[in-house]
């Protein structure tokens, strides 16, 4: 009876703890977990938008999809923005973090200057890099004019046009990394520094050996981030080129929004948003092997 | 202190006497930061400049290559003309609404989770959590397809509901907040128990007050994200009534398609500033809020 | 008016038992004192009375009222934790109030009255509109006093309240508690693993190890006659030194023999092997040949106003006090004596005190 007691009251912690989850679980549920649940479904169907009838398809969608010369074009799209535009736009973080790391002047401006375009709406900051990017008026091309360059249409340019949503998006981005780097450089103890100087450690030395070994738990969960952060070329796609010129900016997430929103085929859609979610997935489990096997972050 | 550090420490390299031709030497090392710096904040600076310097230009200086880098006159009436095109007081009440609904509804959904994650022990309990932390690696970008589908059967649509549901629960707040929870001293709780308070209780009177640095830092990285939020409102949203700033500076840039850069560029001005102005005040909250959102 | 009765109180985690069935009646206005090494079950059980721990098998009686599964604040009790556990957003009167307008609908003025004459039985009637993080750590300790104080309960529990002060304020509060507790009468329940608090402090004392109860009692019944060896070895310092000796039998009384020394006792003690006690005042040492004994002097150390020896008396060895002037140097071969009438002795199988000796 009384051993009863404490399973009682047992039994009622778990009852509140599934209460007090209980609002969030129905919402991951609807709208993370049945969404990738539902497509995986899809993907064996034919489905229309707006057609109640769902016709099975079995493989077909997928392979459709080993054929689909445009799906391997996204793919690639979507490769070399993602490998390209990460590592940069760390890199310039690194740079910008470590030159702040010091008692510096004008520290909170720079820091501010760095920072701001992640606070711009993606829609507002697509825009306005077309306008820098734009022939002729553009002031990029002014400025190549200038130093005796010619003039390219960037986002008209099949070479040039992924490249350069990857350059604005280092522009937006690197501000935000730099932060974070930042804080995980105040947390590295001086005297390590200190200690290195007196060994007669040269600065880039310090930098490759001392700072970047104890900050790289935090490089890790940057390049999580970075990742996350690089589904968001949907939008400068769509505000900045919709996927041209010739499919040379279409990548996957503006792939499925074509097939599914203008074509309406959902099942097809769907088979490609599983491709994303298993190359984003495997692009995790790839840097989780390579890198986070020694940085472990989150769970504890 | 380096005074102190020299005087302490005896190093051939640096004695005593070396102290001006070091401070000096450090005064040139800061230069050359400042010499690397300045031009690249220069460089991210300026799309910002341009924005502002073209949407007070003139039309027709735009296009002109002869034209200089500052407008002529200022064209104030520039601003005028790009609120008048598009009915943007709906789009900020509906970007106020939005933002406000997914906020309030987040910071309940993270707060019961996260006390529960914190303190209580029931079975289930690290499947359930890598459930909620697996949503930080399935944002909208990856499920927009068939949460469109979801949000079409539930018949909301077009609505604003429609922008805040997919937002309510949030893996990355429960988490974020779970450490802070964590950090609380058992303590404090359990003197809050003999205190008369149940769960609730404790929750309210203890645990929110001691993480509120978090809780602000997560508000702001909310509002920032959402504020901006772009692909999904455009997903689910196809009238005037309902459309946020975003959104509809989205749609004027397409209908103008480069024809107005000015009234454009005005626009921009008005879409970014609520966020650069707050940005600007609280300097010190937001920068703080970014830098640590990920490291606790 | 409050009596405290724990009744085979057991605590088990994951199957595990922490602690085995303790019988312990805390009398009204005492000072019970909980001791014992860390781990030992002491602050489970205070937790376990306070309701902030189940109770896994057994009764808790406050006042002849079962509350064993009652909710904390349902059992008229206050609390001070070993870190205060005070609000830090709150300020000191703040911190005081809260529990009061939770637990009670006293009204704010009766409130406003209990803080302040707490306030100033405590000495902290300046501090009130402080935040903890503006306080000493000494001054945290009042107001953390304060908050039970104010609440009126039947019994006040503490866990280590003092080892977060040095050593000076330790003895400082430790007056103090003795103070509050005789001028209000009040019923403490009080855990600490430092035997010279349990020994100052409690009017009884409970010494608790690997989760039983070992021995109850009045502090100096505990020194003088100690129910088993860890009892005698975790009172005192230093230490009482224990010596294995072989029991024969020997006429109406026996014979003790040690590896190097046999003596007669008057009496028989019931087993056969035994471990001789014997506290460092109770070994008397001299340069001549009276002793019963001889042992080689190991160490030497001056604490002051007397000097401890570490004697080896063959494979044993025992700590000696005495004045300094009859140290006896390191090295040194001295004879010794032990005071039979204070000594004791116990069962070498299972440690426990044997009545005579």
């Amino acid at each position: 009876m009384v051993f009863g007691a404490t399973l009682r009251a047992r039994i009622r912690e778990a009852g509140l703890a599934y209460l007090l989850l209980l609002p969030s679980l129905l919402f991951l549920a609807a709208f993370t977990y049945w969404p990738i649940l539902r497509s995986l479904w899809f993907s064996f169907h034919d489905v229309v938008l707006g057609d109640s009838k769902i016709i099975w398809l079995g493989l077909e969608n997928y392979q459709r999809l080993w054929g689909d010369r445009l799906f391997w074009r996204s793919l690639g799209n979507t490769v070399f923005y993602t490998v390209l535009t990460i590592p940069l736009a760390i890199a310039c973080a690194l740079l910008m973090a470590v030159a702040l790391d010091s008692k510096l002047r004008g520290m909170a401006i720079y820091r501010s200057a760095f920072f701001y375009p992640v606070m711009i709406p993606s829609v507002a900051a697509g825009m306005v890099w077309v306008f820098l990017y734009s022939a002729g008026y553009g002031p990029i091309n002014q400025g190549l004019r200038f130093i005796g360059l010619p003039d390219t249409a960037w986002l008209y340019d099949s070479t040039w046009a992924l490249p350069a949503i990857m350059v604005m998006s280092v522009w937006k981005y690197s501000g935000y990394f730099m932060l974070i780097l930042l804080a995980a450089l105040k947390l590295v103890p001086s005297d390590l520094y200190e200690a290195a100087r007196l060994d007669g450690v040269s600065a880039w030395d310090r930098l490759i050996h001392i700072t970047l070994p104890l900050i790289s738990p935090t490089l890790y969960f940057v390049v999580i981030i970075g990742l996350l952060h690089s589904y968001q070329i949907f939008d400068y796609v769509y505000v900045m080129t919709h996927g041209g010129p010739a499919d040379a900016t279409n990548v996957l997430t503006f792939y499925i929004y074509q097939n599914g929103f203008q074509y309406q085929d959902i099942g097809y859609a769907s088979t490609l948003a599983n491709v994303l979610l298993l190359f984003v997935g495997g692009l995790i489990a790839v840097i989780a092997t390579v890198f986070g096997r020694r940085v472990h972050y989150l769970g504890r | 202190m380096t005074s102190l550090q020299i005087q302490t420490i005896p190093s051939p390299a640096a004695p005593p006497m070396a102290e001006p031709a070091r401070s000096a030497l450090t005064a040139l090392r800061r230069g050359w930061l400042h010499l690397l710096l300045v031009p690249l904040a220069l460089l991210w600076l300026s799309p910002l400049l341009w924005i502002l310097v073209t949407s007070l230009k003139a039309r027709t200086e735009v296009f002109d290559p002869a034209a200089g880098f500052w407008p002529l006159a200022l064209q104030w009436s520039n601003y005028p003309a790009a609120l008048s095109v598009a009915p943007f007081g709906t789009y900020l009440v509906n970007s106020v609404m939005v933002t406000g609904g997914i906020l309030i509804a987040q910071l309940v959904t993270i707060t019961l989770a996260a006390y529960t994650f914190a303190r209580l022990t029931f079975p289930g309990k690290n499947l359930l959590f890598t459930l909620f932390l697996l949503q930080i690696m399935f944002p909208i970008y990856a499920t927009f397809l068939t949460n469109f589908v979801t949000v079409r059967e539930f018949g909301i649509l077009n609505s604003l509901p429609a922008m805040i549901v997919p937002f309510v629960a949030s893996g990355y707040g429960t988490f974020m907040l779970r450490q802070a929870f964590r950090q609380v001293p058992t303590e404090l709780a359990d003197a809050a128990r003999l205190d008369g308070c149940g769960h609730f209780g404790i929750l309210w009177h203890v645990y929110l007050p001691l993480v509120k640095p978090t809780l602000i830092a997560f508000g702001i990285i909310t509002v920032v994200t959402h504020w901006n939020d772009y692909m999904w409102p455009l997903l689910v949203t196809n009238s005037e009534g309902v459309r946020t700033l975003p959104i509809g500076l989205g749609l004027l840039a397409k209908s103008d398609s480069g024809a107005d850069w000015t009234r454009l560029m005005a626009a921009t001005v008005v879409v970014v500033s609520p966020l650069l102005l707050l940005f600007v005040i609280f300097q010190r909250r937001f920068v703080d809020s970014f830098m640590h959102a990920g490291l606790k | 008016m409050a009596e405290v009765v724990l009744q085979g109180v057991s605590k088990a985690y994951a199957g595990r038992p922490t602690v085995h069935a303790v019988d312990l009646t805390i009398a009204d206005k005492e000072f019970m004192v909980l001791v014992g090494p860390s781990g030992c079950g002491k602050s489970t059980t205070l937790r376990m009375v306070a309701g902030l721990e189940d109770i896994t098998a057994g009764r808790l009686l406050i006042d002849g009222a079962d509350v064993t599964h009652a909710a904390p604040q349902k059992r008229d009790i206050a609390m001070v934790f070993q870190s205060y556990a005070l609000y830090p957003h709150m300020t000191a009167f703040r911190n005081m109030a809260f529990g009061l307008l939770k637990t009670t609908d006293l009204g704010k003025a009766e409130v406003d009255r209990r803080i302040r004459e707490a306030a100033e039985i405590l000495h902290i009637g300046h501090l009130l509109e402080r935040k903890p993080n503006q306080l000493s750590g000494g001054e945290r300790q009042r107001v953390a006093i304060g908050r039970a104080l104010v609440r009126q309960p039947k019994v006040f529990l503490f866990d280590e309240p003092l080892s977060n002060l040095d050593a000076k304020l330790r003895t400082r509060m430790r007056g103090e508690l003795k103070r509050l507790h005789k001028e209000l009468g009040l019923t403490v329940i009080y855990v600490t693993h430092d035997q010279i608090e349990a020994m100052t402090l409690g009017t009884r004392v409970a010494i608790l190890s690997e989760g039983r109860l070992q021995q109850v009692g009045a502090p100096m019944e505990l020194y003088m006659h100690p129910a088993n060896t860890f009892v005698a070895t975790f009172i005192g310092t230093p230490e009482m030194s224990l010596l294995r000796c072989a029991v024969r039998p020997e006429g109406n009384g026996s014979l003790l023999q040690h590896e190097r020394f046999l003596t007669a006792l008057p009496a028989r003690p019931d087993a056969a092997e035994v471990f001789l006690g014997v506290r460092p005042e109770e070994i008397l040492i001299s340069q001549s040949a009276e002793g019963i004994t001889r042992g080689i002097v190991e160490r030497t150390e001056l604490i002051g106003s007397e000097a401890l020896a570490e004697i080896l008396i063959g494979r044993d060895r025992v700590v000696a006090r005495m004045p300094i002037s009859e140290a006896p140097e390191s090295g040194e071969e001295v004879s010794l004596t032990f005071d039979f009438g204070r000594a004791r002795l116990f069962d070498a199988t299972n440690g426990r005190a044997l009545t005579s000796i």
